[in-house]
């Protein structure tokens, strides 16, 4: 139903610079599907959606819908709007207007519907999405979960084809979250076609027939819930996807210093709310690690991976300038590495100059 | 004006200089004199050391006297005569200063014109009938100032050359009665253009602009009881002289207590709203007045409107290079005095068309209004949310009915409020038209004042009238805004 091949989408900042938000997008939605855009944010996924209604003007590339080019300046593109309906992220209801009001302009204004008509079906709508007693109230008037329900609605009452929801519940407190994707899933099992931009993970892996993974501008991963939730293929999803914070610091020789290291290690621990005990850990492993098992040939790059999804917690610490192992010249009675192995799962090294070492899934249940 | 005459009323301070000596114009040196601005009274007193000179519009020469603001006001003679003096606690105390003759100002290319006029008065002169028709004036206005004169009126003749005259109101030569100009030089000027077959329009000025305005060809004619002095025969081709005159110095008498100030207040009352409005059908000019105060304000909101929309337009354009410029000229229109603006379009820009003072003013009323409400309309748009227009165009909504119906409704519930305050504004700046020859309300208070020589009532009720206009205003906007504010919900 919608086909994109190579768009671009270029943005010039106020500075006289450019910035290139989407590089080269392939992608098709078919009817019927419910296809979800996920990914690190500033990749460009409401730019996206926003480049196949044309609220945003590509670049380059080509957009069809239905077979007809959109970009081309002979196509209407009132007339491919009103087959695609759009959730904002602010909802934008209009102000001046009751929730019906909002429901039956456009129908009225655009499809040639008679009022009576047009309200009818708006009330049907609204008894819908649970609002059918808030026709009269002015949007002012709702909460945000409502207005976006209403902002729904609003969309239904054009009759679209295909409806793309920019971000539906990023603005909303936590508490009205679920309503509106109540509403959303429900469209979902009645077919619905829709293109969804959300961070919501769970949700999205839920009601999607697809999930697009961006990146850097360009579809970096797609596939199935299973396959993007399950079992990603590329690095920069999995570390999405897991939701994996990382730290790192460069120590270019064995006078660096520790306790400037310690404070940052301890900042980082405290961000992700991993507690003084773990710190307290991380630190020690860190001091062990630095001072009794590198040997410092050169400089030592040292990264703490900690994923909010799985709670795993890893340390790696790599010799730059190596080729032999770590492990193999260090002594086994050495104190350090014993010191390590007692507070870790695992020590190994993958390859050689790279020690891995596993702290397990916080809160620990060892000590 | 308006200042200078809330000044004089409100001046409650009473001079008392011993003026028993002041028996010519040289004697006048250390006392205040009150003359009319850019008469030739001023020009000669200017040119005395040690005289004070006020220069006020001529309705206020008396009042400031009576106040004792000033010690002598100079008035026309015949015109000192025929007021009744006493009764305000005023005399005369000499006469016949600066004696010498009016004349009409003709534009110096149009010689022909001139030399017809000064025919028809050697005519008149030799067949007596000029001395005939000067005594039927003179005993008339002598008997009863306000009696009924005979007012000599002749048919227009169509398709003959339509003179525009250019007079200012001085009783009793040129004045308005029951609403209709007559006097002793419009009574001679109507038969002179019977005779040579014009028809001919009057157009009532400010004396000071009378020369400006027959030099860019506004007039053809200056009939303003105006003297021929050198300065002025520089710029003004003048006839021979039709009527001798001069000037008379009053002054109050005694302790300056006038017979009204003697009587009680609802006395007083009574015979101001007499004097202003009833005798002569004063009412009329008024009601004509705030009939072109009207109109001039409808139009002018409208114009107004229009200019706004389309600057507010090219403003937001996208394009720099045709916001910015737009941005130059509107910052231009709002640095310029309004009353500067109007002149310069009535004096300078339209200077060689006819187009009549009021179109002049709907113009610059419109530009000059138009900028600042062009300003008002783009911080209403801007206040929308650009998410509005979104949802529009998101919906399949076109440019302009995304704009008409969804950001027009809400801005303008943001700009209505605003607005509100610039029109009642233009509505009391309008009264500033009379500078180009329009009688609206301001400039018919003017006219009456001028003549009866009373500041305060017509003052009041004018005050009135725009009060009221204002309320008006504000009360179908305050409406409008309810109209358009979504369902005001009885809460």
């Amino acid at each position: 139903m919608i086909k994109v091949r190579h768009l671009k989408k270029v943005f010039r900042t106020p500075g006289g610079g450019e910035l290139t938000v989407l590089r080269d997008i392939n992608c098709d939605i078919e009817k019927g599907e419910v296809v979800s855009i996920i990914g690190p944010s500033g990749t460009g996924k409401s730019t996206l959606l926003r480049c196949l209604n044309r609220l945003e003007e590509p670049t380059s590339g080509v957009i069809e819908v239905d077979g007809t080019d959109i970009l081309d300046s002979r196509t209407d593109i009132n007339l491919i709007r009103r087959k695609m309906g759009m959730v904002f992220q602010n909802f934008n209801l209009f102000e001046h207007l009751t929730i019906l009001d909002n429901l039956t302009l456009c129908p009225m204004t655009l499809l040639g519907k008679k009022r009576e008509e047009a309200e009818r079906r708006g009330m049907e709508l609204l008894g819908m999405v649970g609002l059918h007693d808030k026709a009269g109230c002015l949007p002012g008037e709702l909460s945000g979960g409502q207005k976006q329900r209403a902002a729904i609605a609003r969309c239904l009452a054009m009759e679209p084809e295909i409806i793309l929801f920019d971000e539906p519940t990023s603005a909303l407190d936590p508490t009205m979250v679920s309503e509106v994707l109540s509403v959303i899933r429900h469209l979902a099992n009645q077919g619905m076609t829709m293109c969804i931009v959300s961070h919501e993970m769970q949700f999205v892996r839920d009601v999607s027939t697809r999930i697009l993974f961006l990146n850097e501008g360009v579809v970096y991963e797609e596939g199935t819930p299973e396959q993007i939730f399950e079992n990603p293929q590329k690095p920069v999803t999995r570390a999405f996807i897991n939701r994996i914070r990382t730290f790192e610091s460069i120590l270019e020789n064995r006078h660096f210093d520790l306790y400037g290291l310690f404070g940052k290690i301890h900042t980082f621990c405290n961000k992700y709310g991993l507690g003084t005990k773990v710190s307290d850990m991380v630190e020690h492993i860190t001091e062990e690690m630095l001072c009794g098992v590198m040997p410092f040939c050169g400089p030592v790059k040292m990264t703490i991976e900690y994923s909010e999804k799985t709670s795993g917690l890893s340390m790696t610490f790599r010799q730059e300038n190596t080729l032999d192992s770590i492990l193999d010249n260090t002594d086994e009675d050495s104190l350090s590495l014993m010191m390590i192995r007692g507070m870790s799962s695992s020590v190994t090294e993958p390859e050689n100059g790279t020690v891995c070492v596993e702290l397990g899934t916080v809160p620990f249940c060892t000590c | 004006m308006i200042a200078a005459i809330l000044w004089l009323v409100s001046c409650t301070g009473r001079m008392t200089h011993d003026l028993s000596g002041v028996n010519g114009v040289e004697d006048l040196k250390g006392y205040s004199v009150a003359v009319a601005m850019g008469s030739s009274y001023d020009l000669m007193l200017s040119e005395i050391d040690g005289v004070d000179v006020i220069r006020l519009g001529v309705g206020e020469l008396l009042v400031a006297v009576e106040k004792g603001r000033a010690d002598f006001c100079i008035i026309d003679q015949f015109q000192a005569r025929m007021l009744n003096l006493e009764s305000r606690g005023l005399g005369i105390k000499f006469n016949n200063i600066l004696k010498g003759t009016a004349c009409a100002g003709f534009r110096k290319e149009d010689s022909l014109l001139c030399s017809r006029f000064n025919s028809y008065l050697r005519s008149i002169r030799t067949s007596g009938e000029y001395d005939r028709w000067l005594d039927e004036w003179k005993s008339a206005s002598d008997s009863m100032a306000d009696a009924s004169f005979l007012v000599y009126r002749h048919e227009k003749q169509l398709g003959s050359r339509a003179l525009h005259v250019g007079i200012t109101i001085t009783y009793p030569y040129l004045f308005l009665k029951e609403n209709n100009l007559t006097g002793i030089e419009v009574d001679m000027f109507d038969r002179f253009c019977e005779t040579a077959g014009y028809s001919v329009d009057y157009e009532i000025y400010d004396f000071s602009a009378l020369i400006p305005a027959l030099n860019s060809g506004k007039i053809d004619v200056i009939l303003s009881h105006m003297r021929r002095t050198e300065e002025r025969a520089k710029q003004v081709l003048f006839s021979d002289a039709y009527i001798e005159g001069g000037g008379a110095a009053v002054y109050r008498i005694g302790d300056g207590m006038s017979s009204t100030e003697r009587a009680g207040i609802r006395e007083r009352l009574r015979e101001s709203f007499n004097n202003n409005l009833i005798v002569e059908q004063r009412w009329k000019l008024m009601a004509d007045g705030l009939w072109v105060t009207v109109q001039i304000s409808v139009l002018s909101i409208m114009a107004a409107v229009m200019a706004g929309v389309l600057l507010c337009r090219l403003r937001m354009s996208r394009r720099r290079m045709v916001s910015s410029p737009t941005g130059i000229v509107i910052d231009l229109l709002r640095g310029i005095p309004l009353l500067v603006l109007l002149m310069l379009m009535f004096y300078v820009i339209f200077a060689s068309s006819r187009i009549t003072g009021t179109w002049v003013t709907v113009m610059s009323f419109g530009l000059y209004y138009g900028a600042y409400f062009s300003e008002v309309f783009r911080t209403g748009m801007e206040s929308v949310d650009s998410g509005q227009w979104e949802a529009g165009f998101a919906l399949g909504l076109g440019k302009f009915q995304t704009f008409s119906k969804v950001v027009l409704p809400q801005a303008m519930n943001r700009i209505i409020p605003v607005l509100k305050g610039e029109v009642i504004a233009l509505i009391k700046m309008t009264s500033v038209v009379g500078y180009v020859a329009v009688v609206d309300l301001t400039k018919a208070s003017d006219i009456i004042r001028a003549r009866t020589l009373d500041a305060f009532f017509p003052l009041i009720l004018v005050s009135v009238v725009y009060i009221v206009l204002s309320w008006l205003t504000g009360l179908g906007l305050k409406a409008l805004e309810r109209q358009l504010t979504p369902k005001s919900r009885d809460l």
